[in-house]
């Protein structure tokens, strides 16, 4: 990751916690009065959903959901956008917007959940849960760096050649070399259970394997950047190791968590604009 | 065609759960509007394009628009004049939701027209606001509303004149307290107070009864044209209805015209002396104060000093005297008779004070019996007191004359004969003296003629310093028949038996003293022829 790839995601996290943070701040005392009192606090002209600033919220929060979709279905689609930056860039976009919207959304109804409106707001927060659980999915699936998933030989080539590395490069003890490199072999014994037990063994087997490759490292005084090196590659390999284990569930997960992203969102928009719609009829136009 | 389905399926999922929410509404409404819940009842409220107008609620709220109309209400007010219901009024955050808050504590109530002062300022908003004193009966039937009083009092209070007063409350109430009717002034009424009826309690003339079963206190229709309206007349129409001739409102003991008072309207009509006394005098008090009548003495002090009083009983003043003067006594002698001392003789002449008033105050007790009581005894030490046991001058003198003496003086050595008898006591037992000072004399008095006669032979016939008148005298008469001539040295005979016997016996003065001369030293013929 570079530098100023790492600083557009610092940016972009930034907005959003600094967001939430100062609308909550500003808003607390308000935000958690009881419905019944709020209309009688000196932040309700405000903060409520027709206020100015809540009102607001509610549109900034909608277009930025809706450009968050728009945007990263067009860009995923089109063939033209697909020269203006990396996929993996647009979908962090696409989270952030879809990020903020919702955060804004939030303050929007002042906290308040009922009527119609409520279906899309919890269509949207089902989007959004969906979305972080969709992002947890894609990350398991390796990707070119454009984006493009990898086939399972695509990603058994990425595996690194250690042997090859140790003996040339390092001289290392036998028994060193070994347990470095039946390190980055899938352990067969941990799979023997339920996923959920799986899960917790490989946990804890990885880090004893982590664990005793840096203590053979040391035992052959290697120096530190030899050591995180080596355990680098462990780590990385490892890695593959899993990815390689779920590839085909996660690809799996990963279409039909489309199926079930994609519909909530549709809803959210609905509502939304059956909502915008009476919103505009009964006269409340925000600033306009 | 799978991913179709799927969607499909959880949007046919997804708004099937419209429904259950099936409300554009952003929240319930209050309790007090929740029979417009309703997507078809939006526009009862709303107006498409234009939020919440004042209208759509004023159409509604029909009493307060009245009032809006008129200019009347809170909602006239600079404060809410103007505004947008909505400011102020708001929805859909509840069936809780209280429509109409404010802070009681601080809202100006002069903004509704009726400004808090005085009690109301300390009562509670629903002390007041509740239907009780709501006469709209629309607006009454409300569960809770602040619409529907009046600025009229009766309204909220009881009328305690029940009706019998027509003016408005606060033309004499203040809204401090009902009590008292600061505001009241009764010189504005048809009776303006003066003098005491300025201090007199109301109730005084305003009685407080029980009236169709409250206390009412009557103020209205009370009879004033007549003081005996409200006083009582303690003359009992003795002096009239016009009290007012009289006496003054300043006190019913200031009597005003008292010249002209007839006092013979009263139980004690003034008669001669006392029609000059001034009112004071009698009246030291108020002159209508009860003052008593029936004896001189509740008036008058007892200038006897309780002489007359006897087992406790004190006659009245009039048994002796009259209102025509103190002086002047009308007690009589038949009176006096009937008392200790009887007056006769003299004492019936003798002016009451001779005796009684002996000092410079009356007297009449213990003032004695006896003679001697009033009478200077002249005789004592002049007179031997066995003439007079005890100072009884009764023994020689009478109540009718003092003068009129009755002594026996054979009692004495010198028995009055002849004219002795007939004389005064005076004429021999007083006598003058060169000084022309008179003396009285009774013991040691002789009983010889020189004593008391004069010798007139200028003691010719004196023998032994003693001349004896008797020797030719009568004592009765004084004639000479106790002397004879014969018996002298010159013997009357022949021609001088009939010779005057100043023929011989001539008038001669010697030595300043005439006299006739009766010793005639020569005898001889001669002598006389």
């Amino acid at each position: 990751m570079t530098f100023a790839h790492r600083l557009y995601i610092f940016v972009l996290t930034a907005i959003v916690l600094i967001t939430f943070g100062l609308i909550f701040f500003y808003g607390y005392t308000y935000y958690k009065l009881p419905l019944e009192e709020r209309f009688f606090n000196q932040g309700y002209i405000l903060l409520k959903p027709g206020g100015n600033w809540g009102h607001g919220f509610g549109i900034i929060g909608s277009v930025s959901m809706i450009m968050g979709i728009i945007l990263y279905m067009v860009r995923k689609r089109s063939r033209f956008l697909a020269r203006f930056g990396l996929l993996k860039h647009w979908l962090e976009f696409h989270i952030f917007l879809c990020t903020l919207g919702p955060v804004l959304i939030l303050f929007h109804t002042s906290f308040k959940f009922g009527g119609i409106v409520a279906v899309s707001f919890w269509s949207m927060v089902a989007v959004f849960l969906s979305g972080v659980v969709g992002r947890f999915i894609y990350i398991q699936i390796p990707r070119t760096i454009e984006g493009r998933e990898l086939s399972l030989n695509e990603v058994r080539d990425l595996k690194s050649n250690i042997g090859t590395l140790l003996s040339e490069s390092y001289k290392l003890d036998e028994e060193s070399y070994n347990l470095i490199i039946n390190s980055t072999k899938k352990k067969i014994g941990v799979y023997q259970s339920n996923i959920i037990t799986q899960l917790f063994r490989k946990y804890f087997e990885d880090r004893r394997t982590i664990s005793s490759v840096k203590s053979a490292c040391k035992r052959n005084n290697l120096s530190r950047a030899d050591r995180n090196r080596i355990v680098s590659l462990v780590k990385h390999d490892i890695t593959l190791n899993r990815r390689i284990d779920r590839l085909v569930l996660m690809q799996n997960l990963f279409k039909y968590w489309h199926v079930a992203h994609l519909p909530f969102a549709i809803v959210m928009l609905i509502i939304m604009v059956i909502h915008v719609a009476v919103t505009i009829v009964l006269g409340y136009r925000w600033i306009f | 065609m799978r991913k179709i389905v799927v969607i499909t399926f959880i949007l046919r999922i997804t708004l099937s759960c419209i429904p259950a929410f099936a409300q554009i509404s952003p929240g319930k409404l209050a309790a007090v509007h929740s029979h417009l819940e309703g997507i078809s009842n939006c526009t009862h409220c709303h107006t498409l394009g234009d939020k919440v107008t004042n209208d759509k609620c004023l159409a509604c709220h029909t009493e307060l628009k009245a009032r809006v109309d008129i200019g009347k209400g809170y909602h006239s007010s600079a404060e809410a004049k103007g505004k947008s219901c909505t400011s102020c009024h708001s929805d859909h955050h509840g069936l809780a939701f209280q429509i109409i808050r404010f802070d009681k504590e601080k809202f100006n109530h002069n903004l509704t027209g009726f400004p808090l002062s005085g009690a109301h300022a300390k009562k509670q908003c629903k002390d007041c606001h509740k239907p009780d004193f709501i006469t709209n009966g629309k607006i009454k039937s409300k569960k809770f509303t602040y619409l529907g009083l009046t600025t009229s009092c009766l309204p909220c209070h009881a009328d305690y004149h029940q009706k019998t007063i027509t003016r408005p409350c606060l033309d004499c109430h203040l809204s401090d307290a009902f009590k008292p009717a600061s505001k009241f002034n009764h010189a504005s009424t048809k009776f303006p107070l003066a003098g005491m009826h300025q201090t007199a309690p109301c109730v005084k003339c305003h009685p407080v009864t029980i009236t169709n079963t409250v206390k009412f206190q009557k103020f209205a229709g009370i009879q004033f044209t007549q003081c005996s309206n409200c006083h009582t007349d303690p003359h009992h129409g003795q002096f009239g209805l016009n009290c007012s001739s009289c006496h003054s409102d300043l006190s019913f003991h200031n009597i005003k015209g008292i010249g002209n008072f007839d006092h013979s309207k009263t139980k004690y009509p003034l008669e001669n002396k006392h029609q000059a006394v001034p009112c004071k005098s009698c009246h030291k008090g108020n002159v209508t104060d009860p003052l008593k009548h029936e004896r001189c003495l509740d008036c008058h002090k007892d200038y006897h000093d309780g002489q007359f009083t006897k087992q406790g009983v004190t006659p009245d003043c009039s048994a002796c005297h009259s209102t025509k003067g103190f002086p002047g006594a009308s007690f009589t002698i038949e009176q006096h008779n009937a008392a200790v001392f009887k007056l006769q003789g003299a004492h019936l002449a003798t002016p009451c004070f001779a005796c009684h008033k002996k000092q410079e105050k009356w007297s009449f007790r213990q003032i004695g019996k006896t003679c001697a009581d009033c009478h200077k005894n002249i005789h004592e030490g002049f007179m031997d007191a066995r003439f007079y046991p005890e100072n009884n001058c009764t023994l020689c003198h009478n109540t009718s004359q003092w003068k009129e003496v009755h002594f026996d003086h054979s009692q004495t050595k010198f028995e009055l004969t002849g004219p002795h008898a007939t004389l005064g006591c005076r004429a021999c037992h007083f006598k003058k003296d060169e000084a022309g000072v008179v003396h009285q004399q009774f013991p040691g008095m002789q009983a010889s003629c020189s004593n008391c006669h004069k010798d007139n032979h200028n003691r010719q016939f004196e023998a032994n310093g003693v001349t004896d008148c008797l020797r030719c005298h009568n004592a009765s008469l004084w004639k000479i028949s106790n002397f004879d001539h014969n018996k002298t040295a010159f013997k009357l005979d022949g021609k001088h038996q009939n010779v005057p016997c100043q023929k011989c016996h001539k008038q001669i003065t010697e030595q300043n003293i005439t006299y006739v001369l009766y010793k005639i030293k020569e005898t001889r013929c001669e002598s006389c022829h």
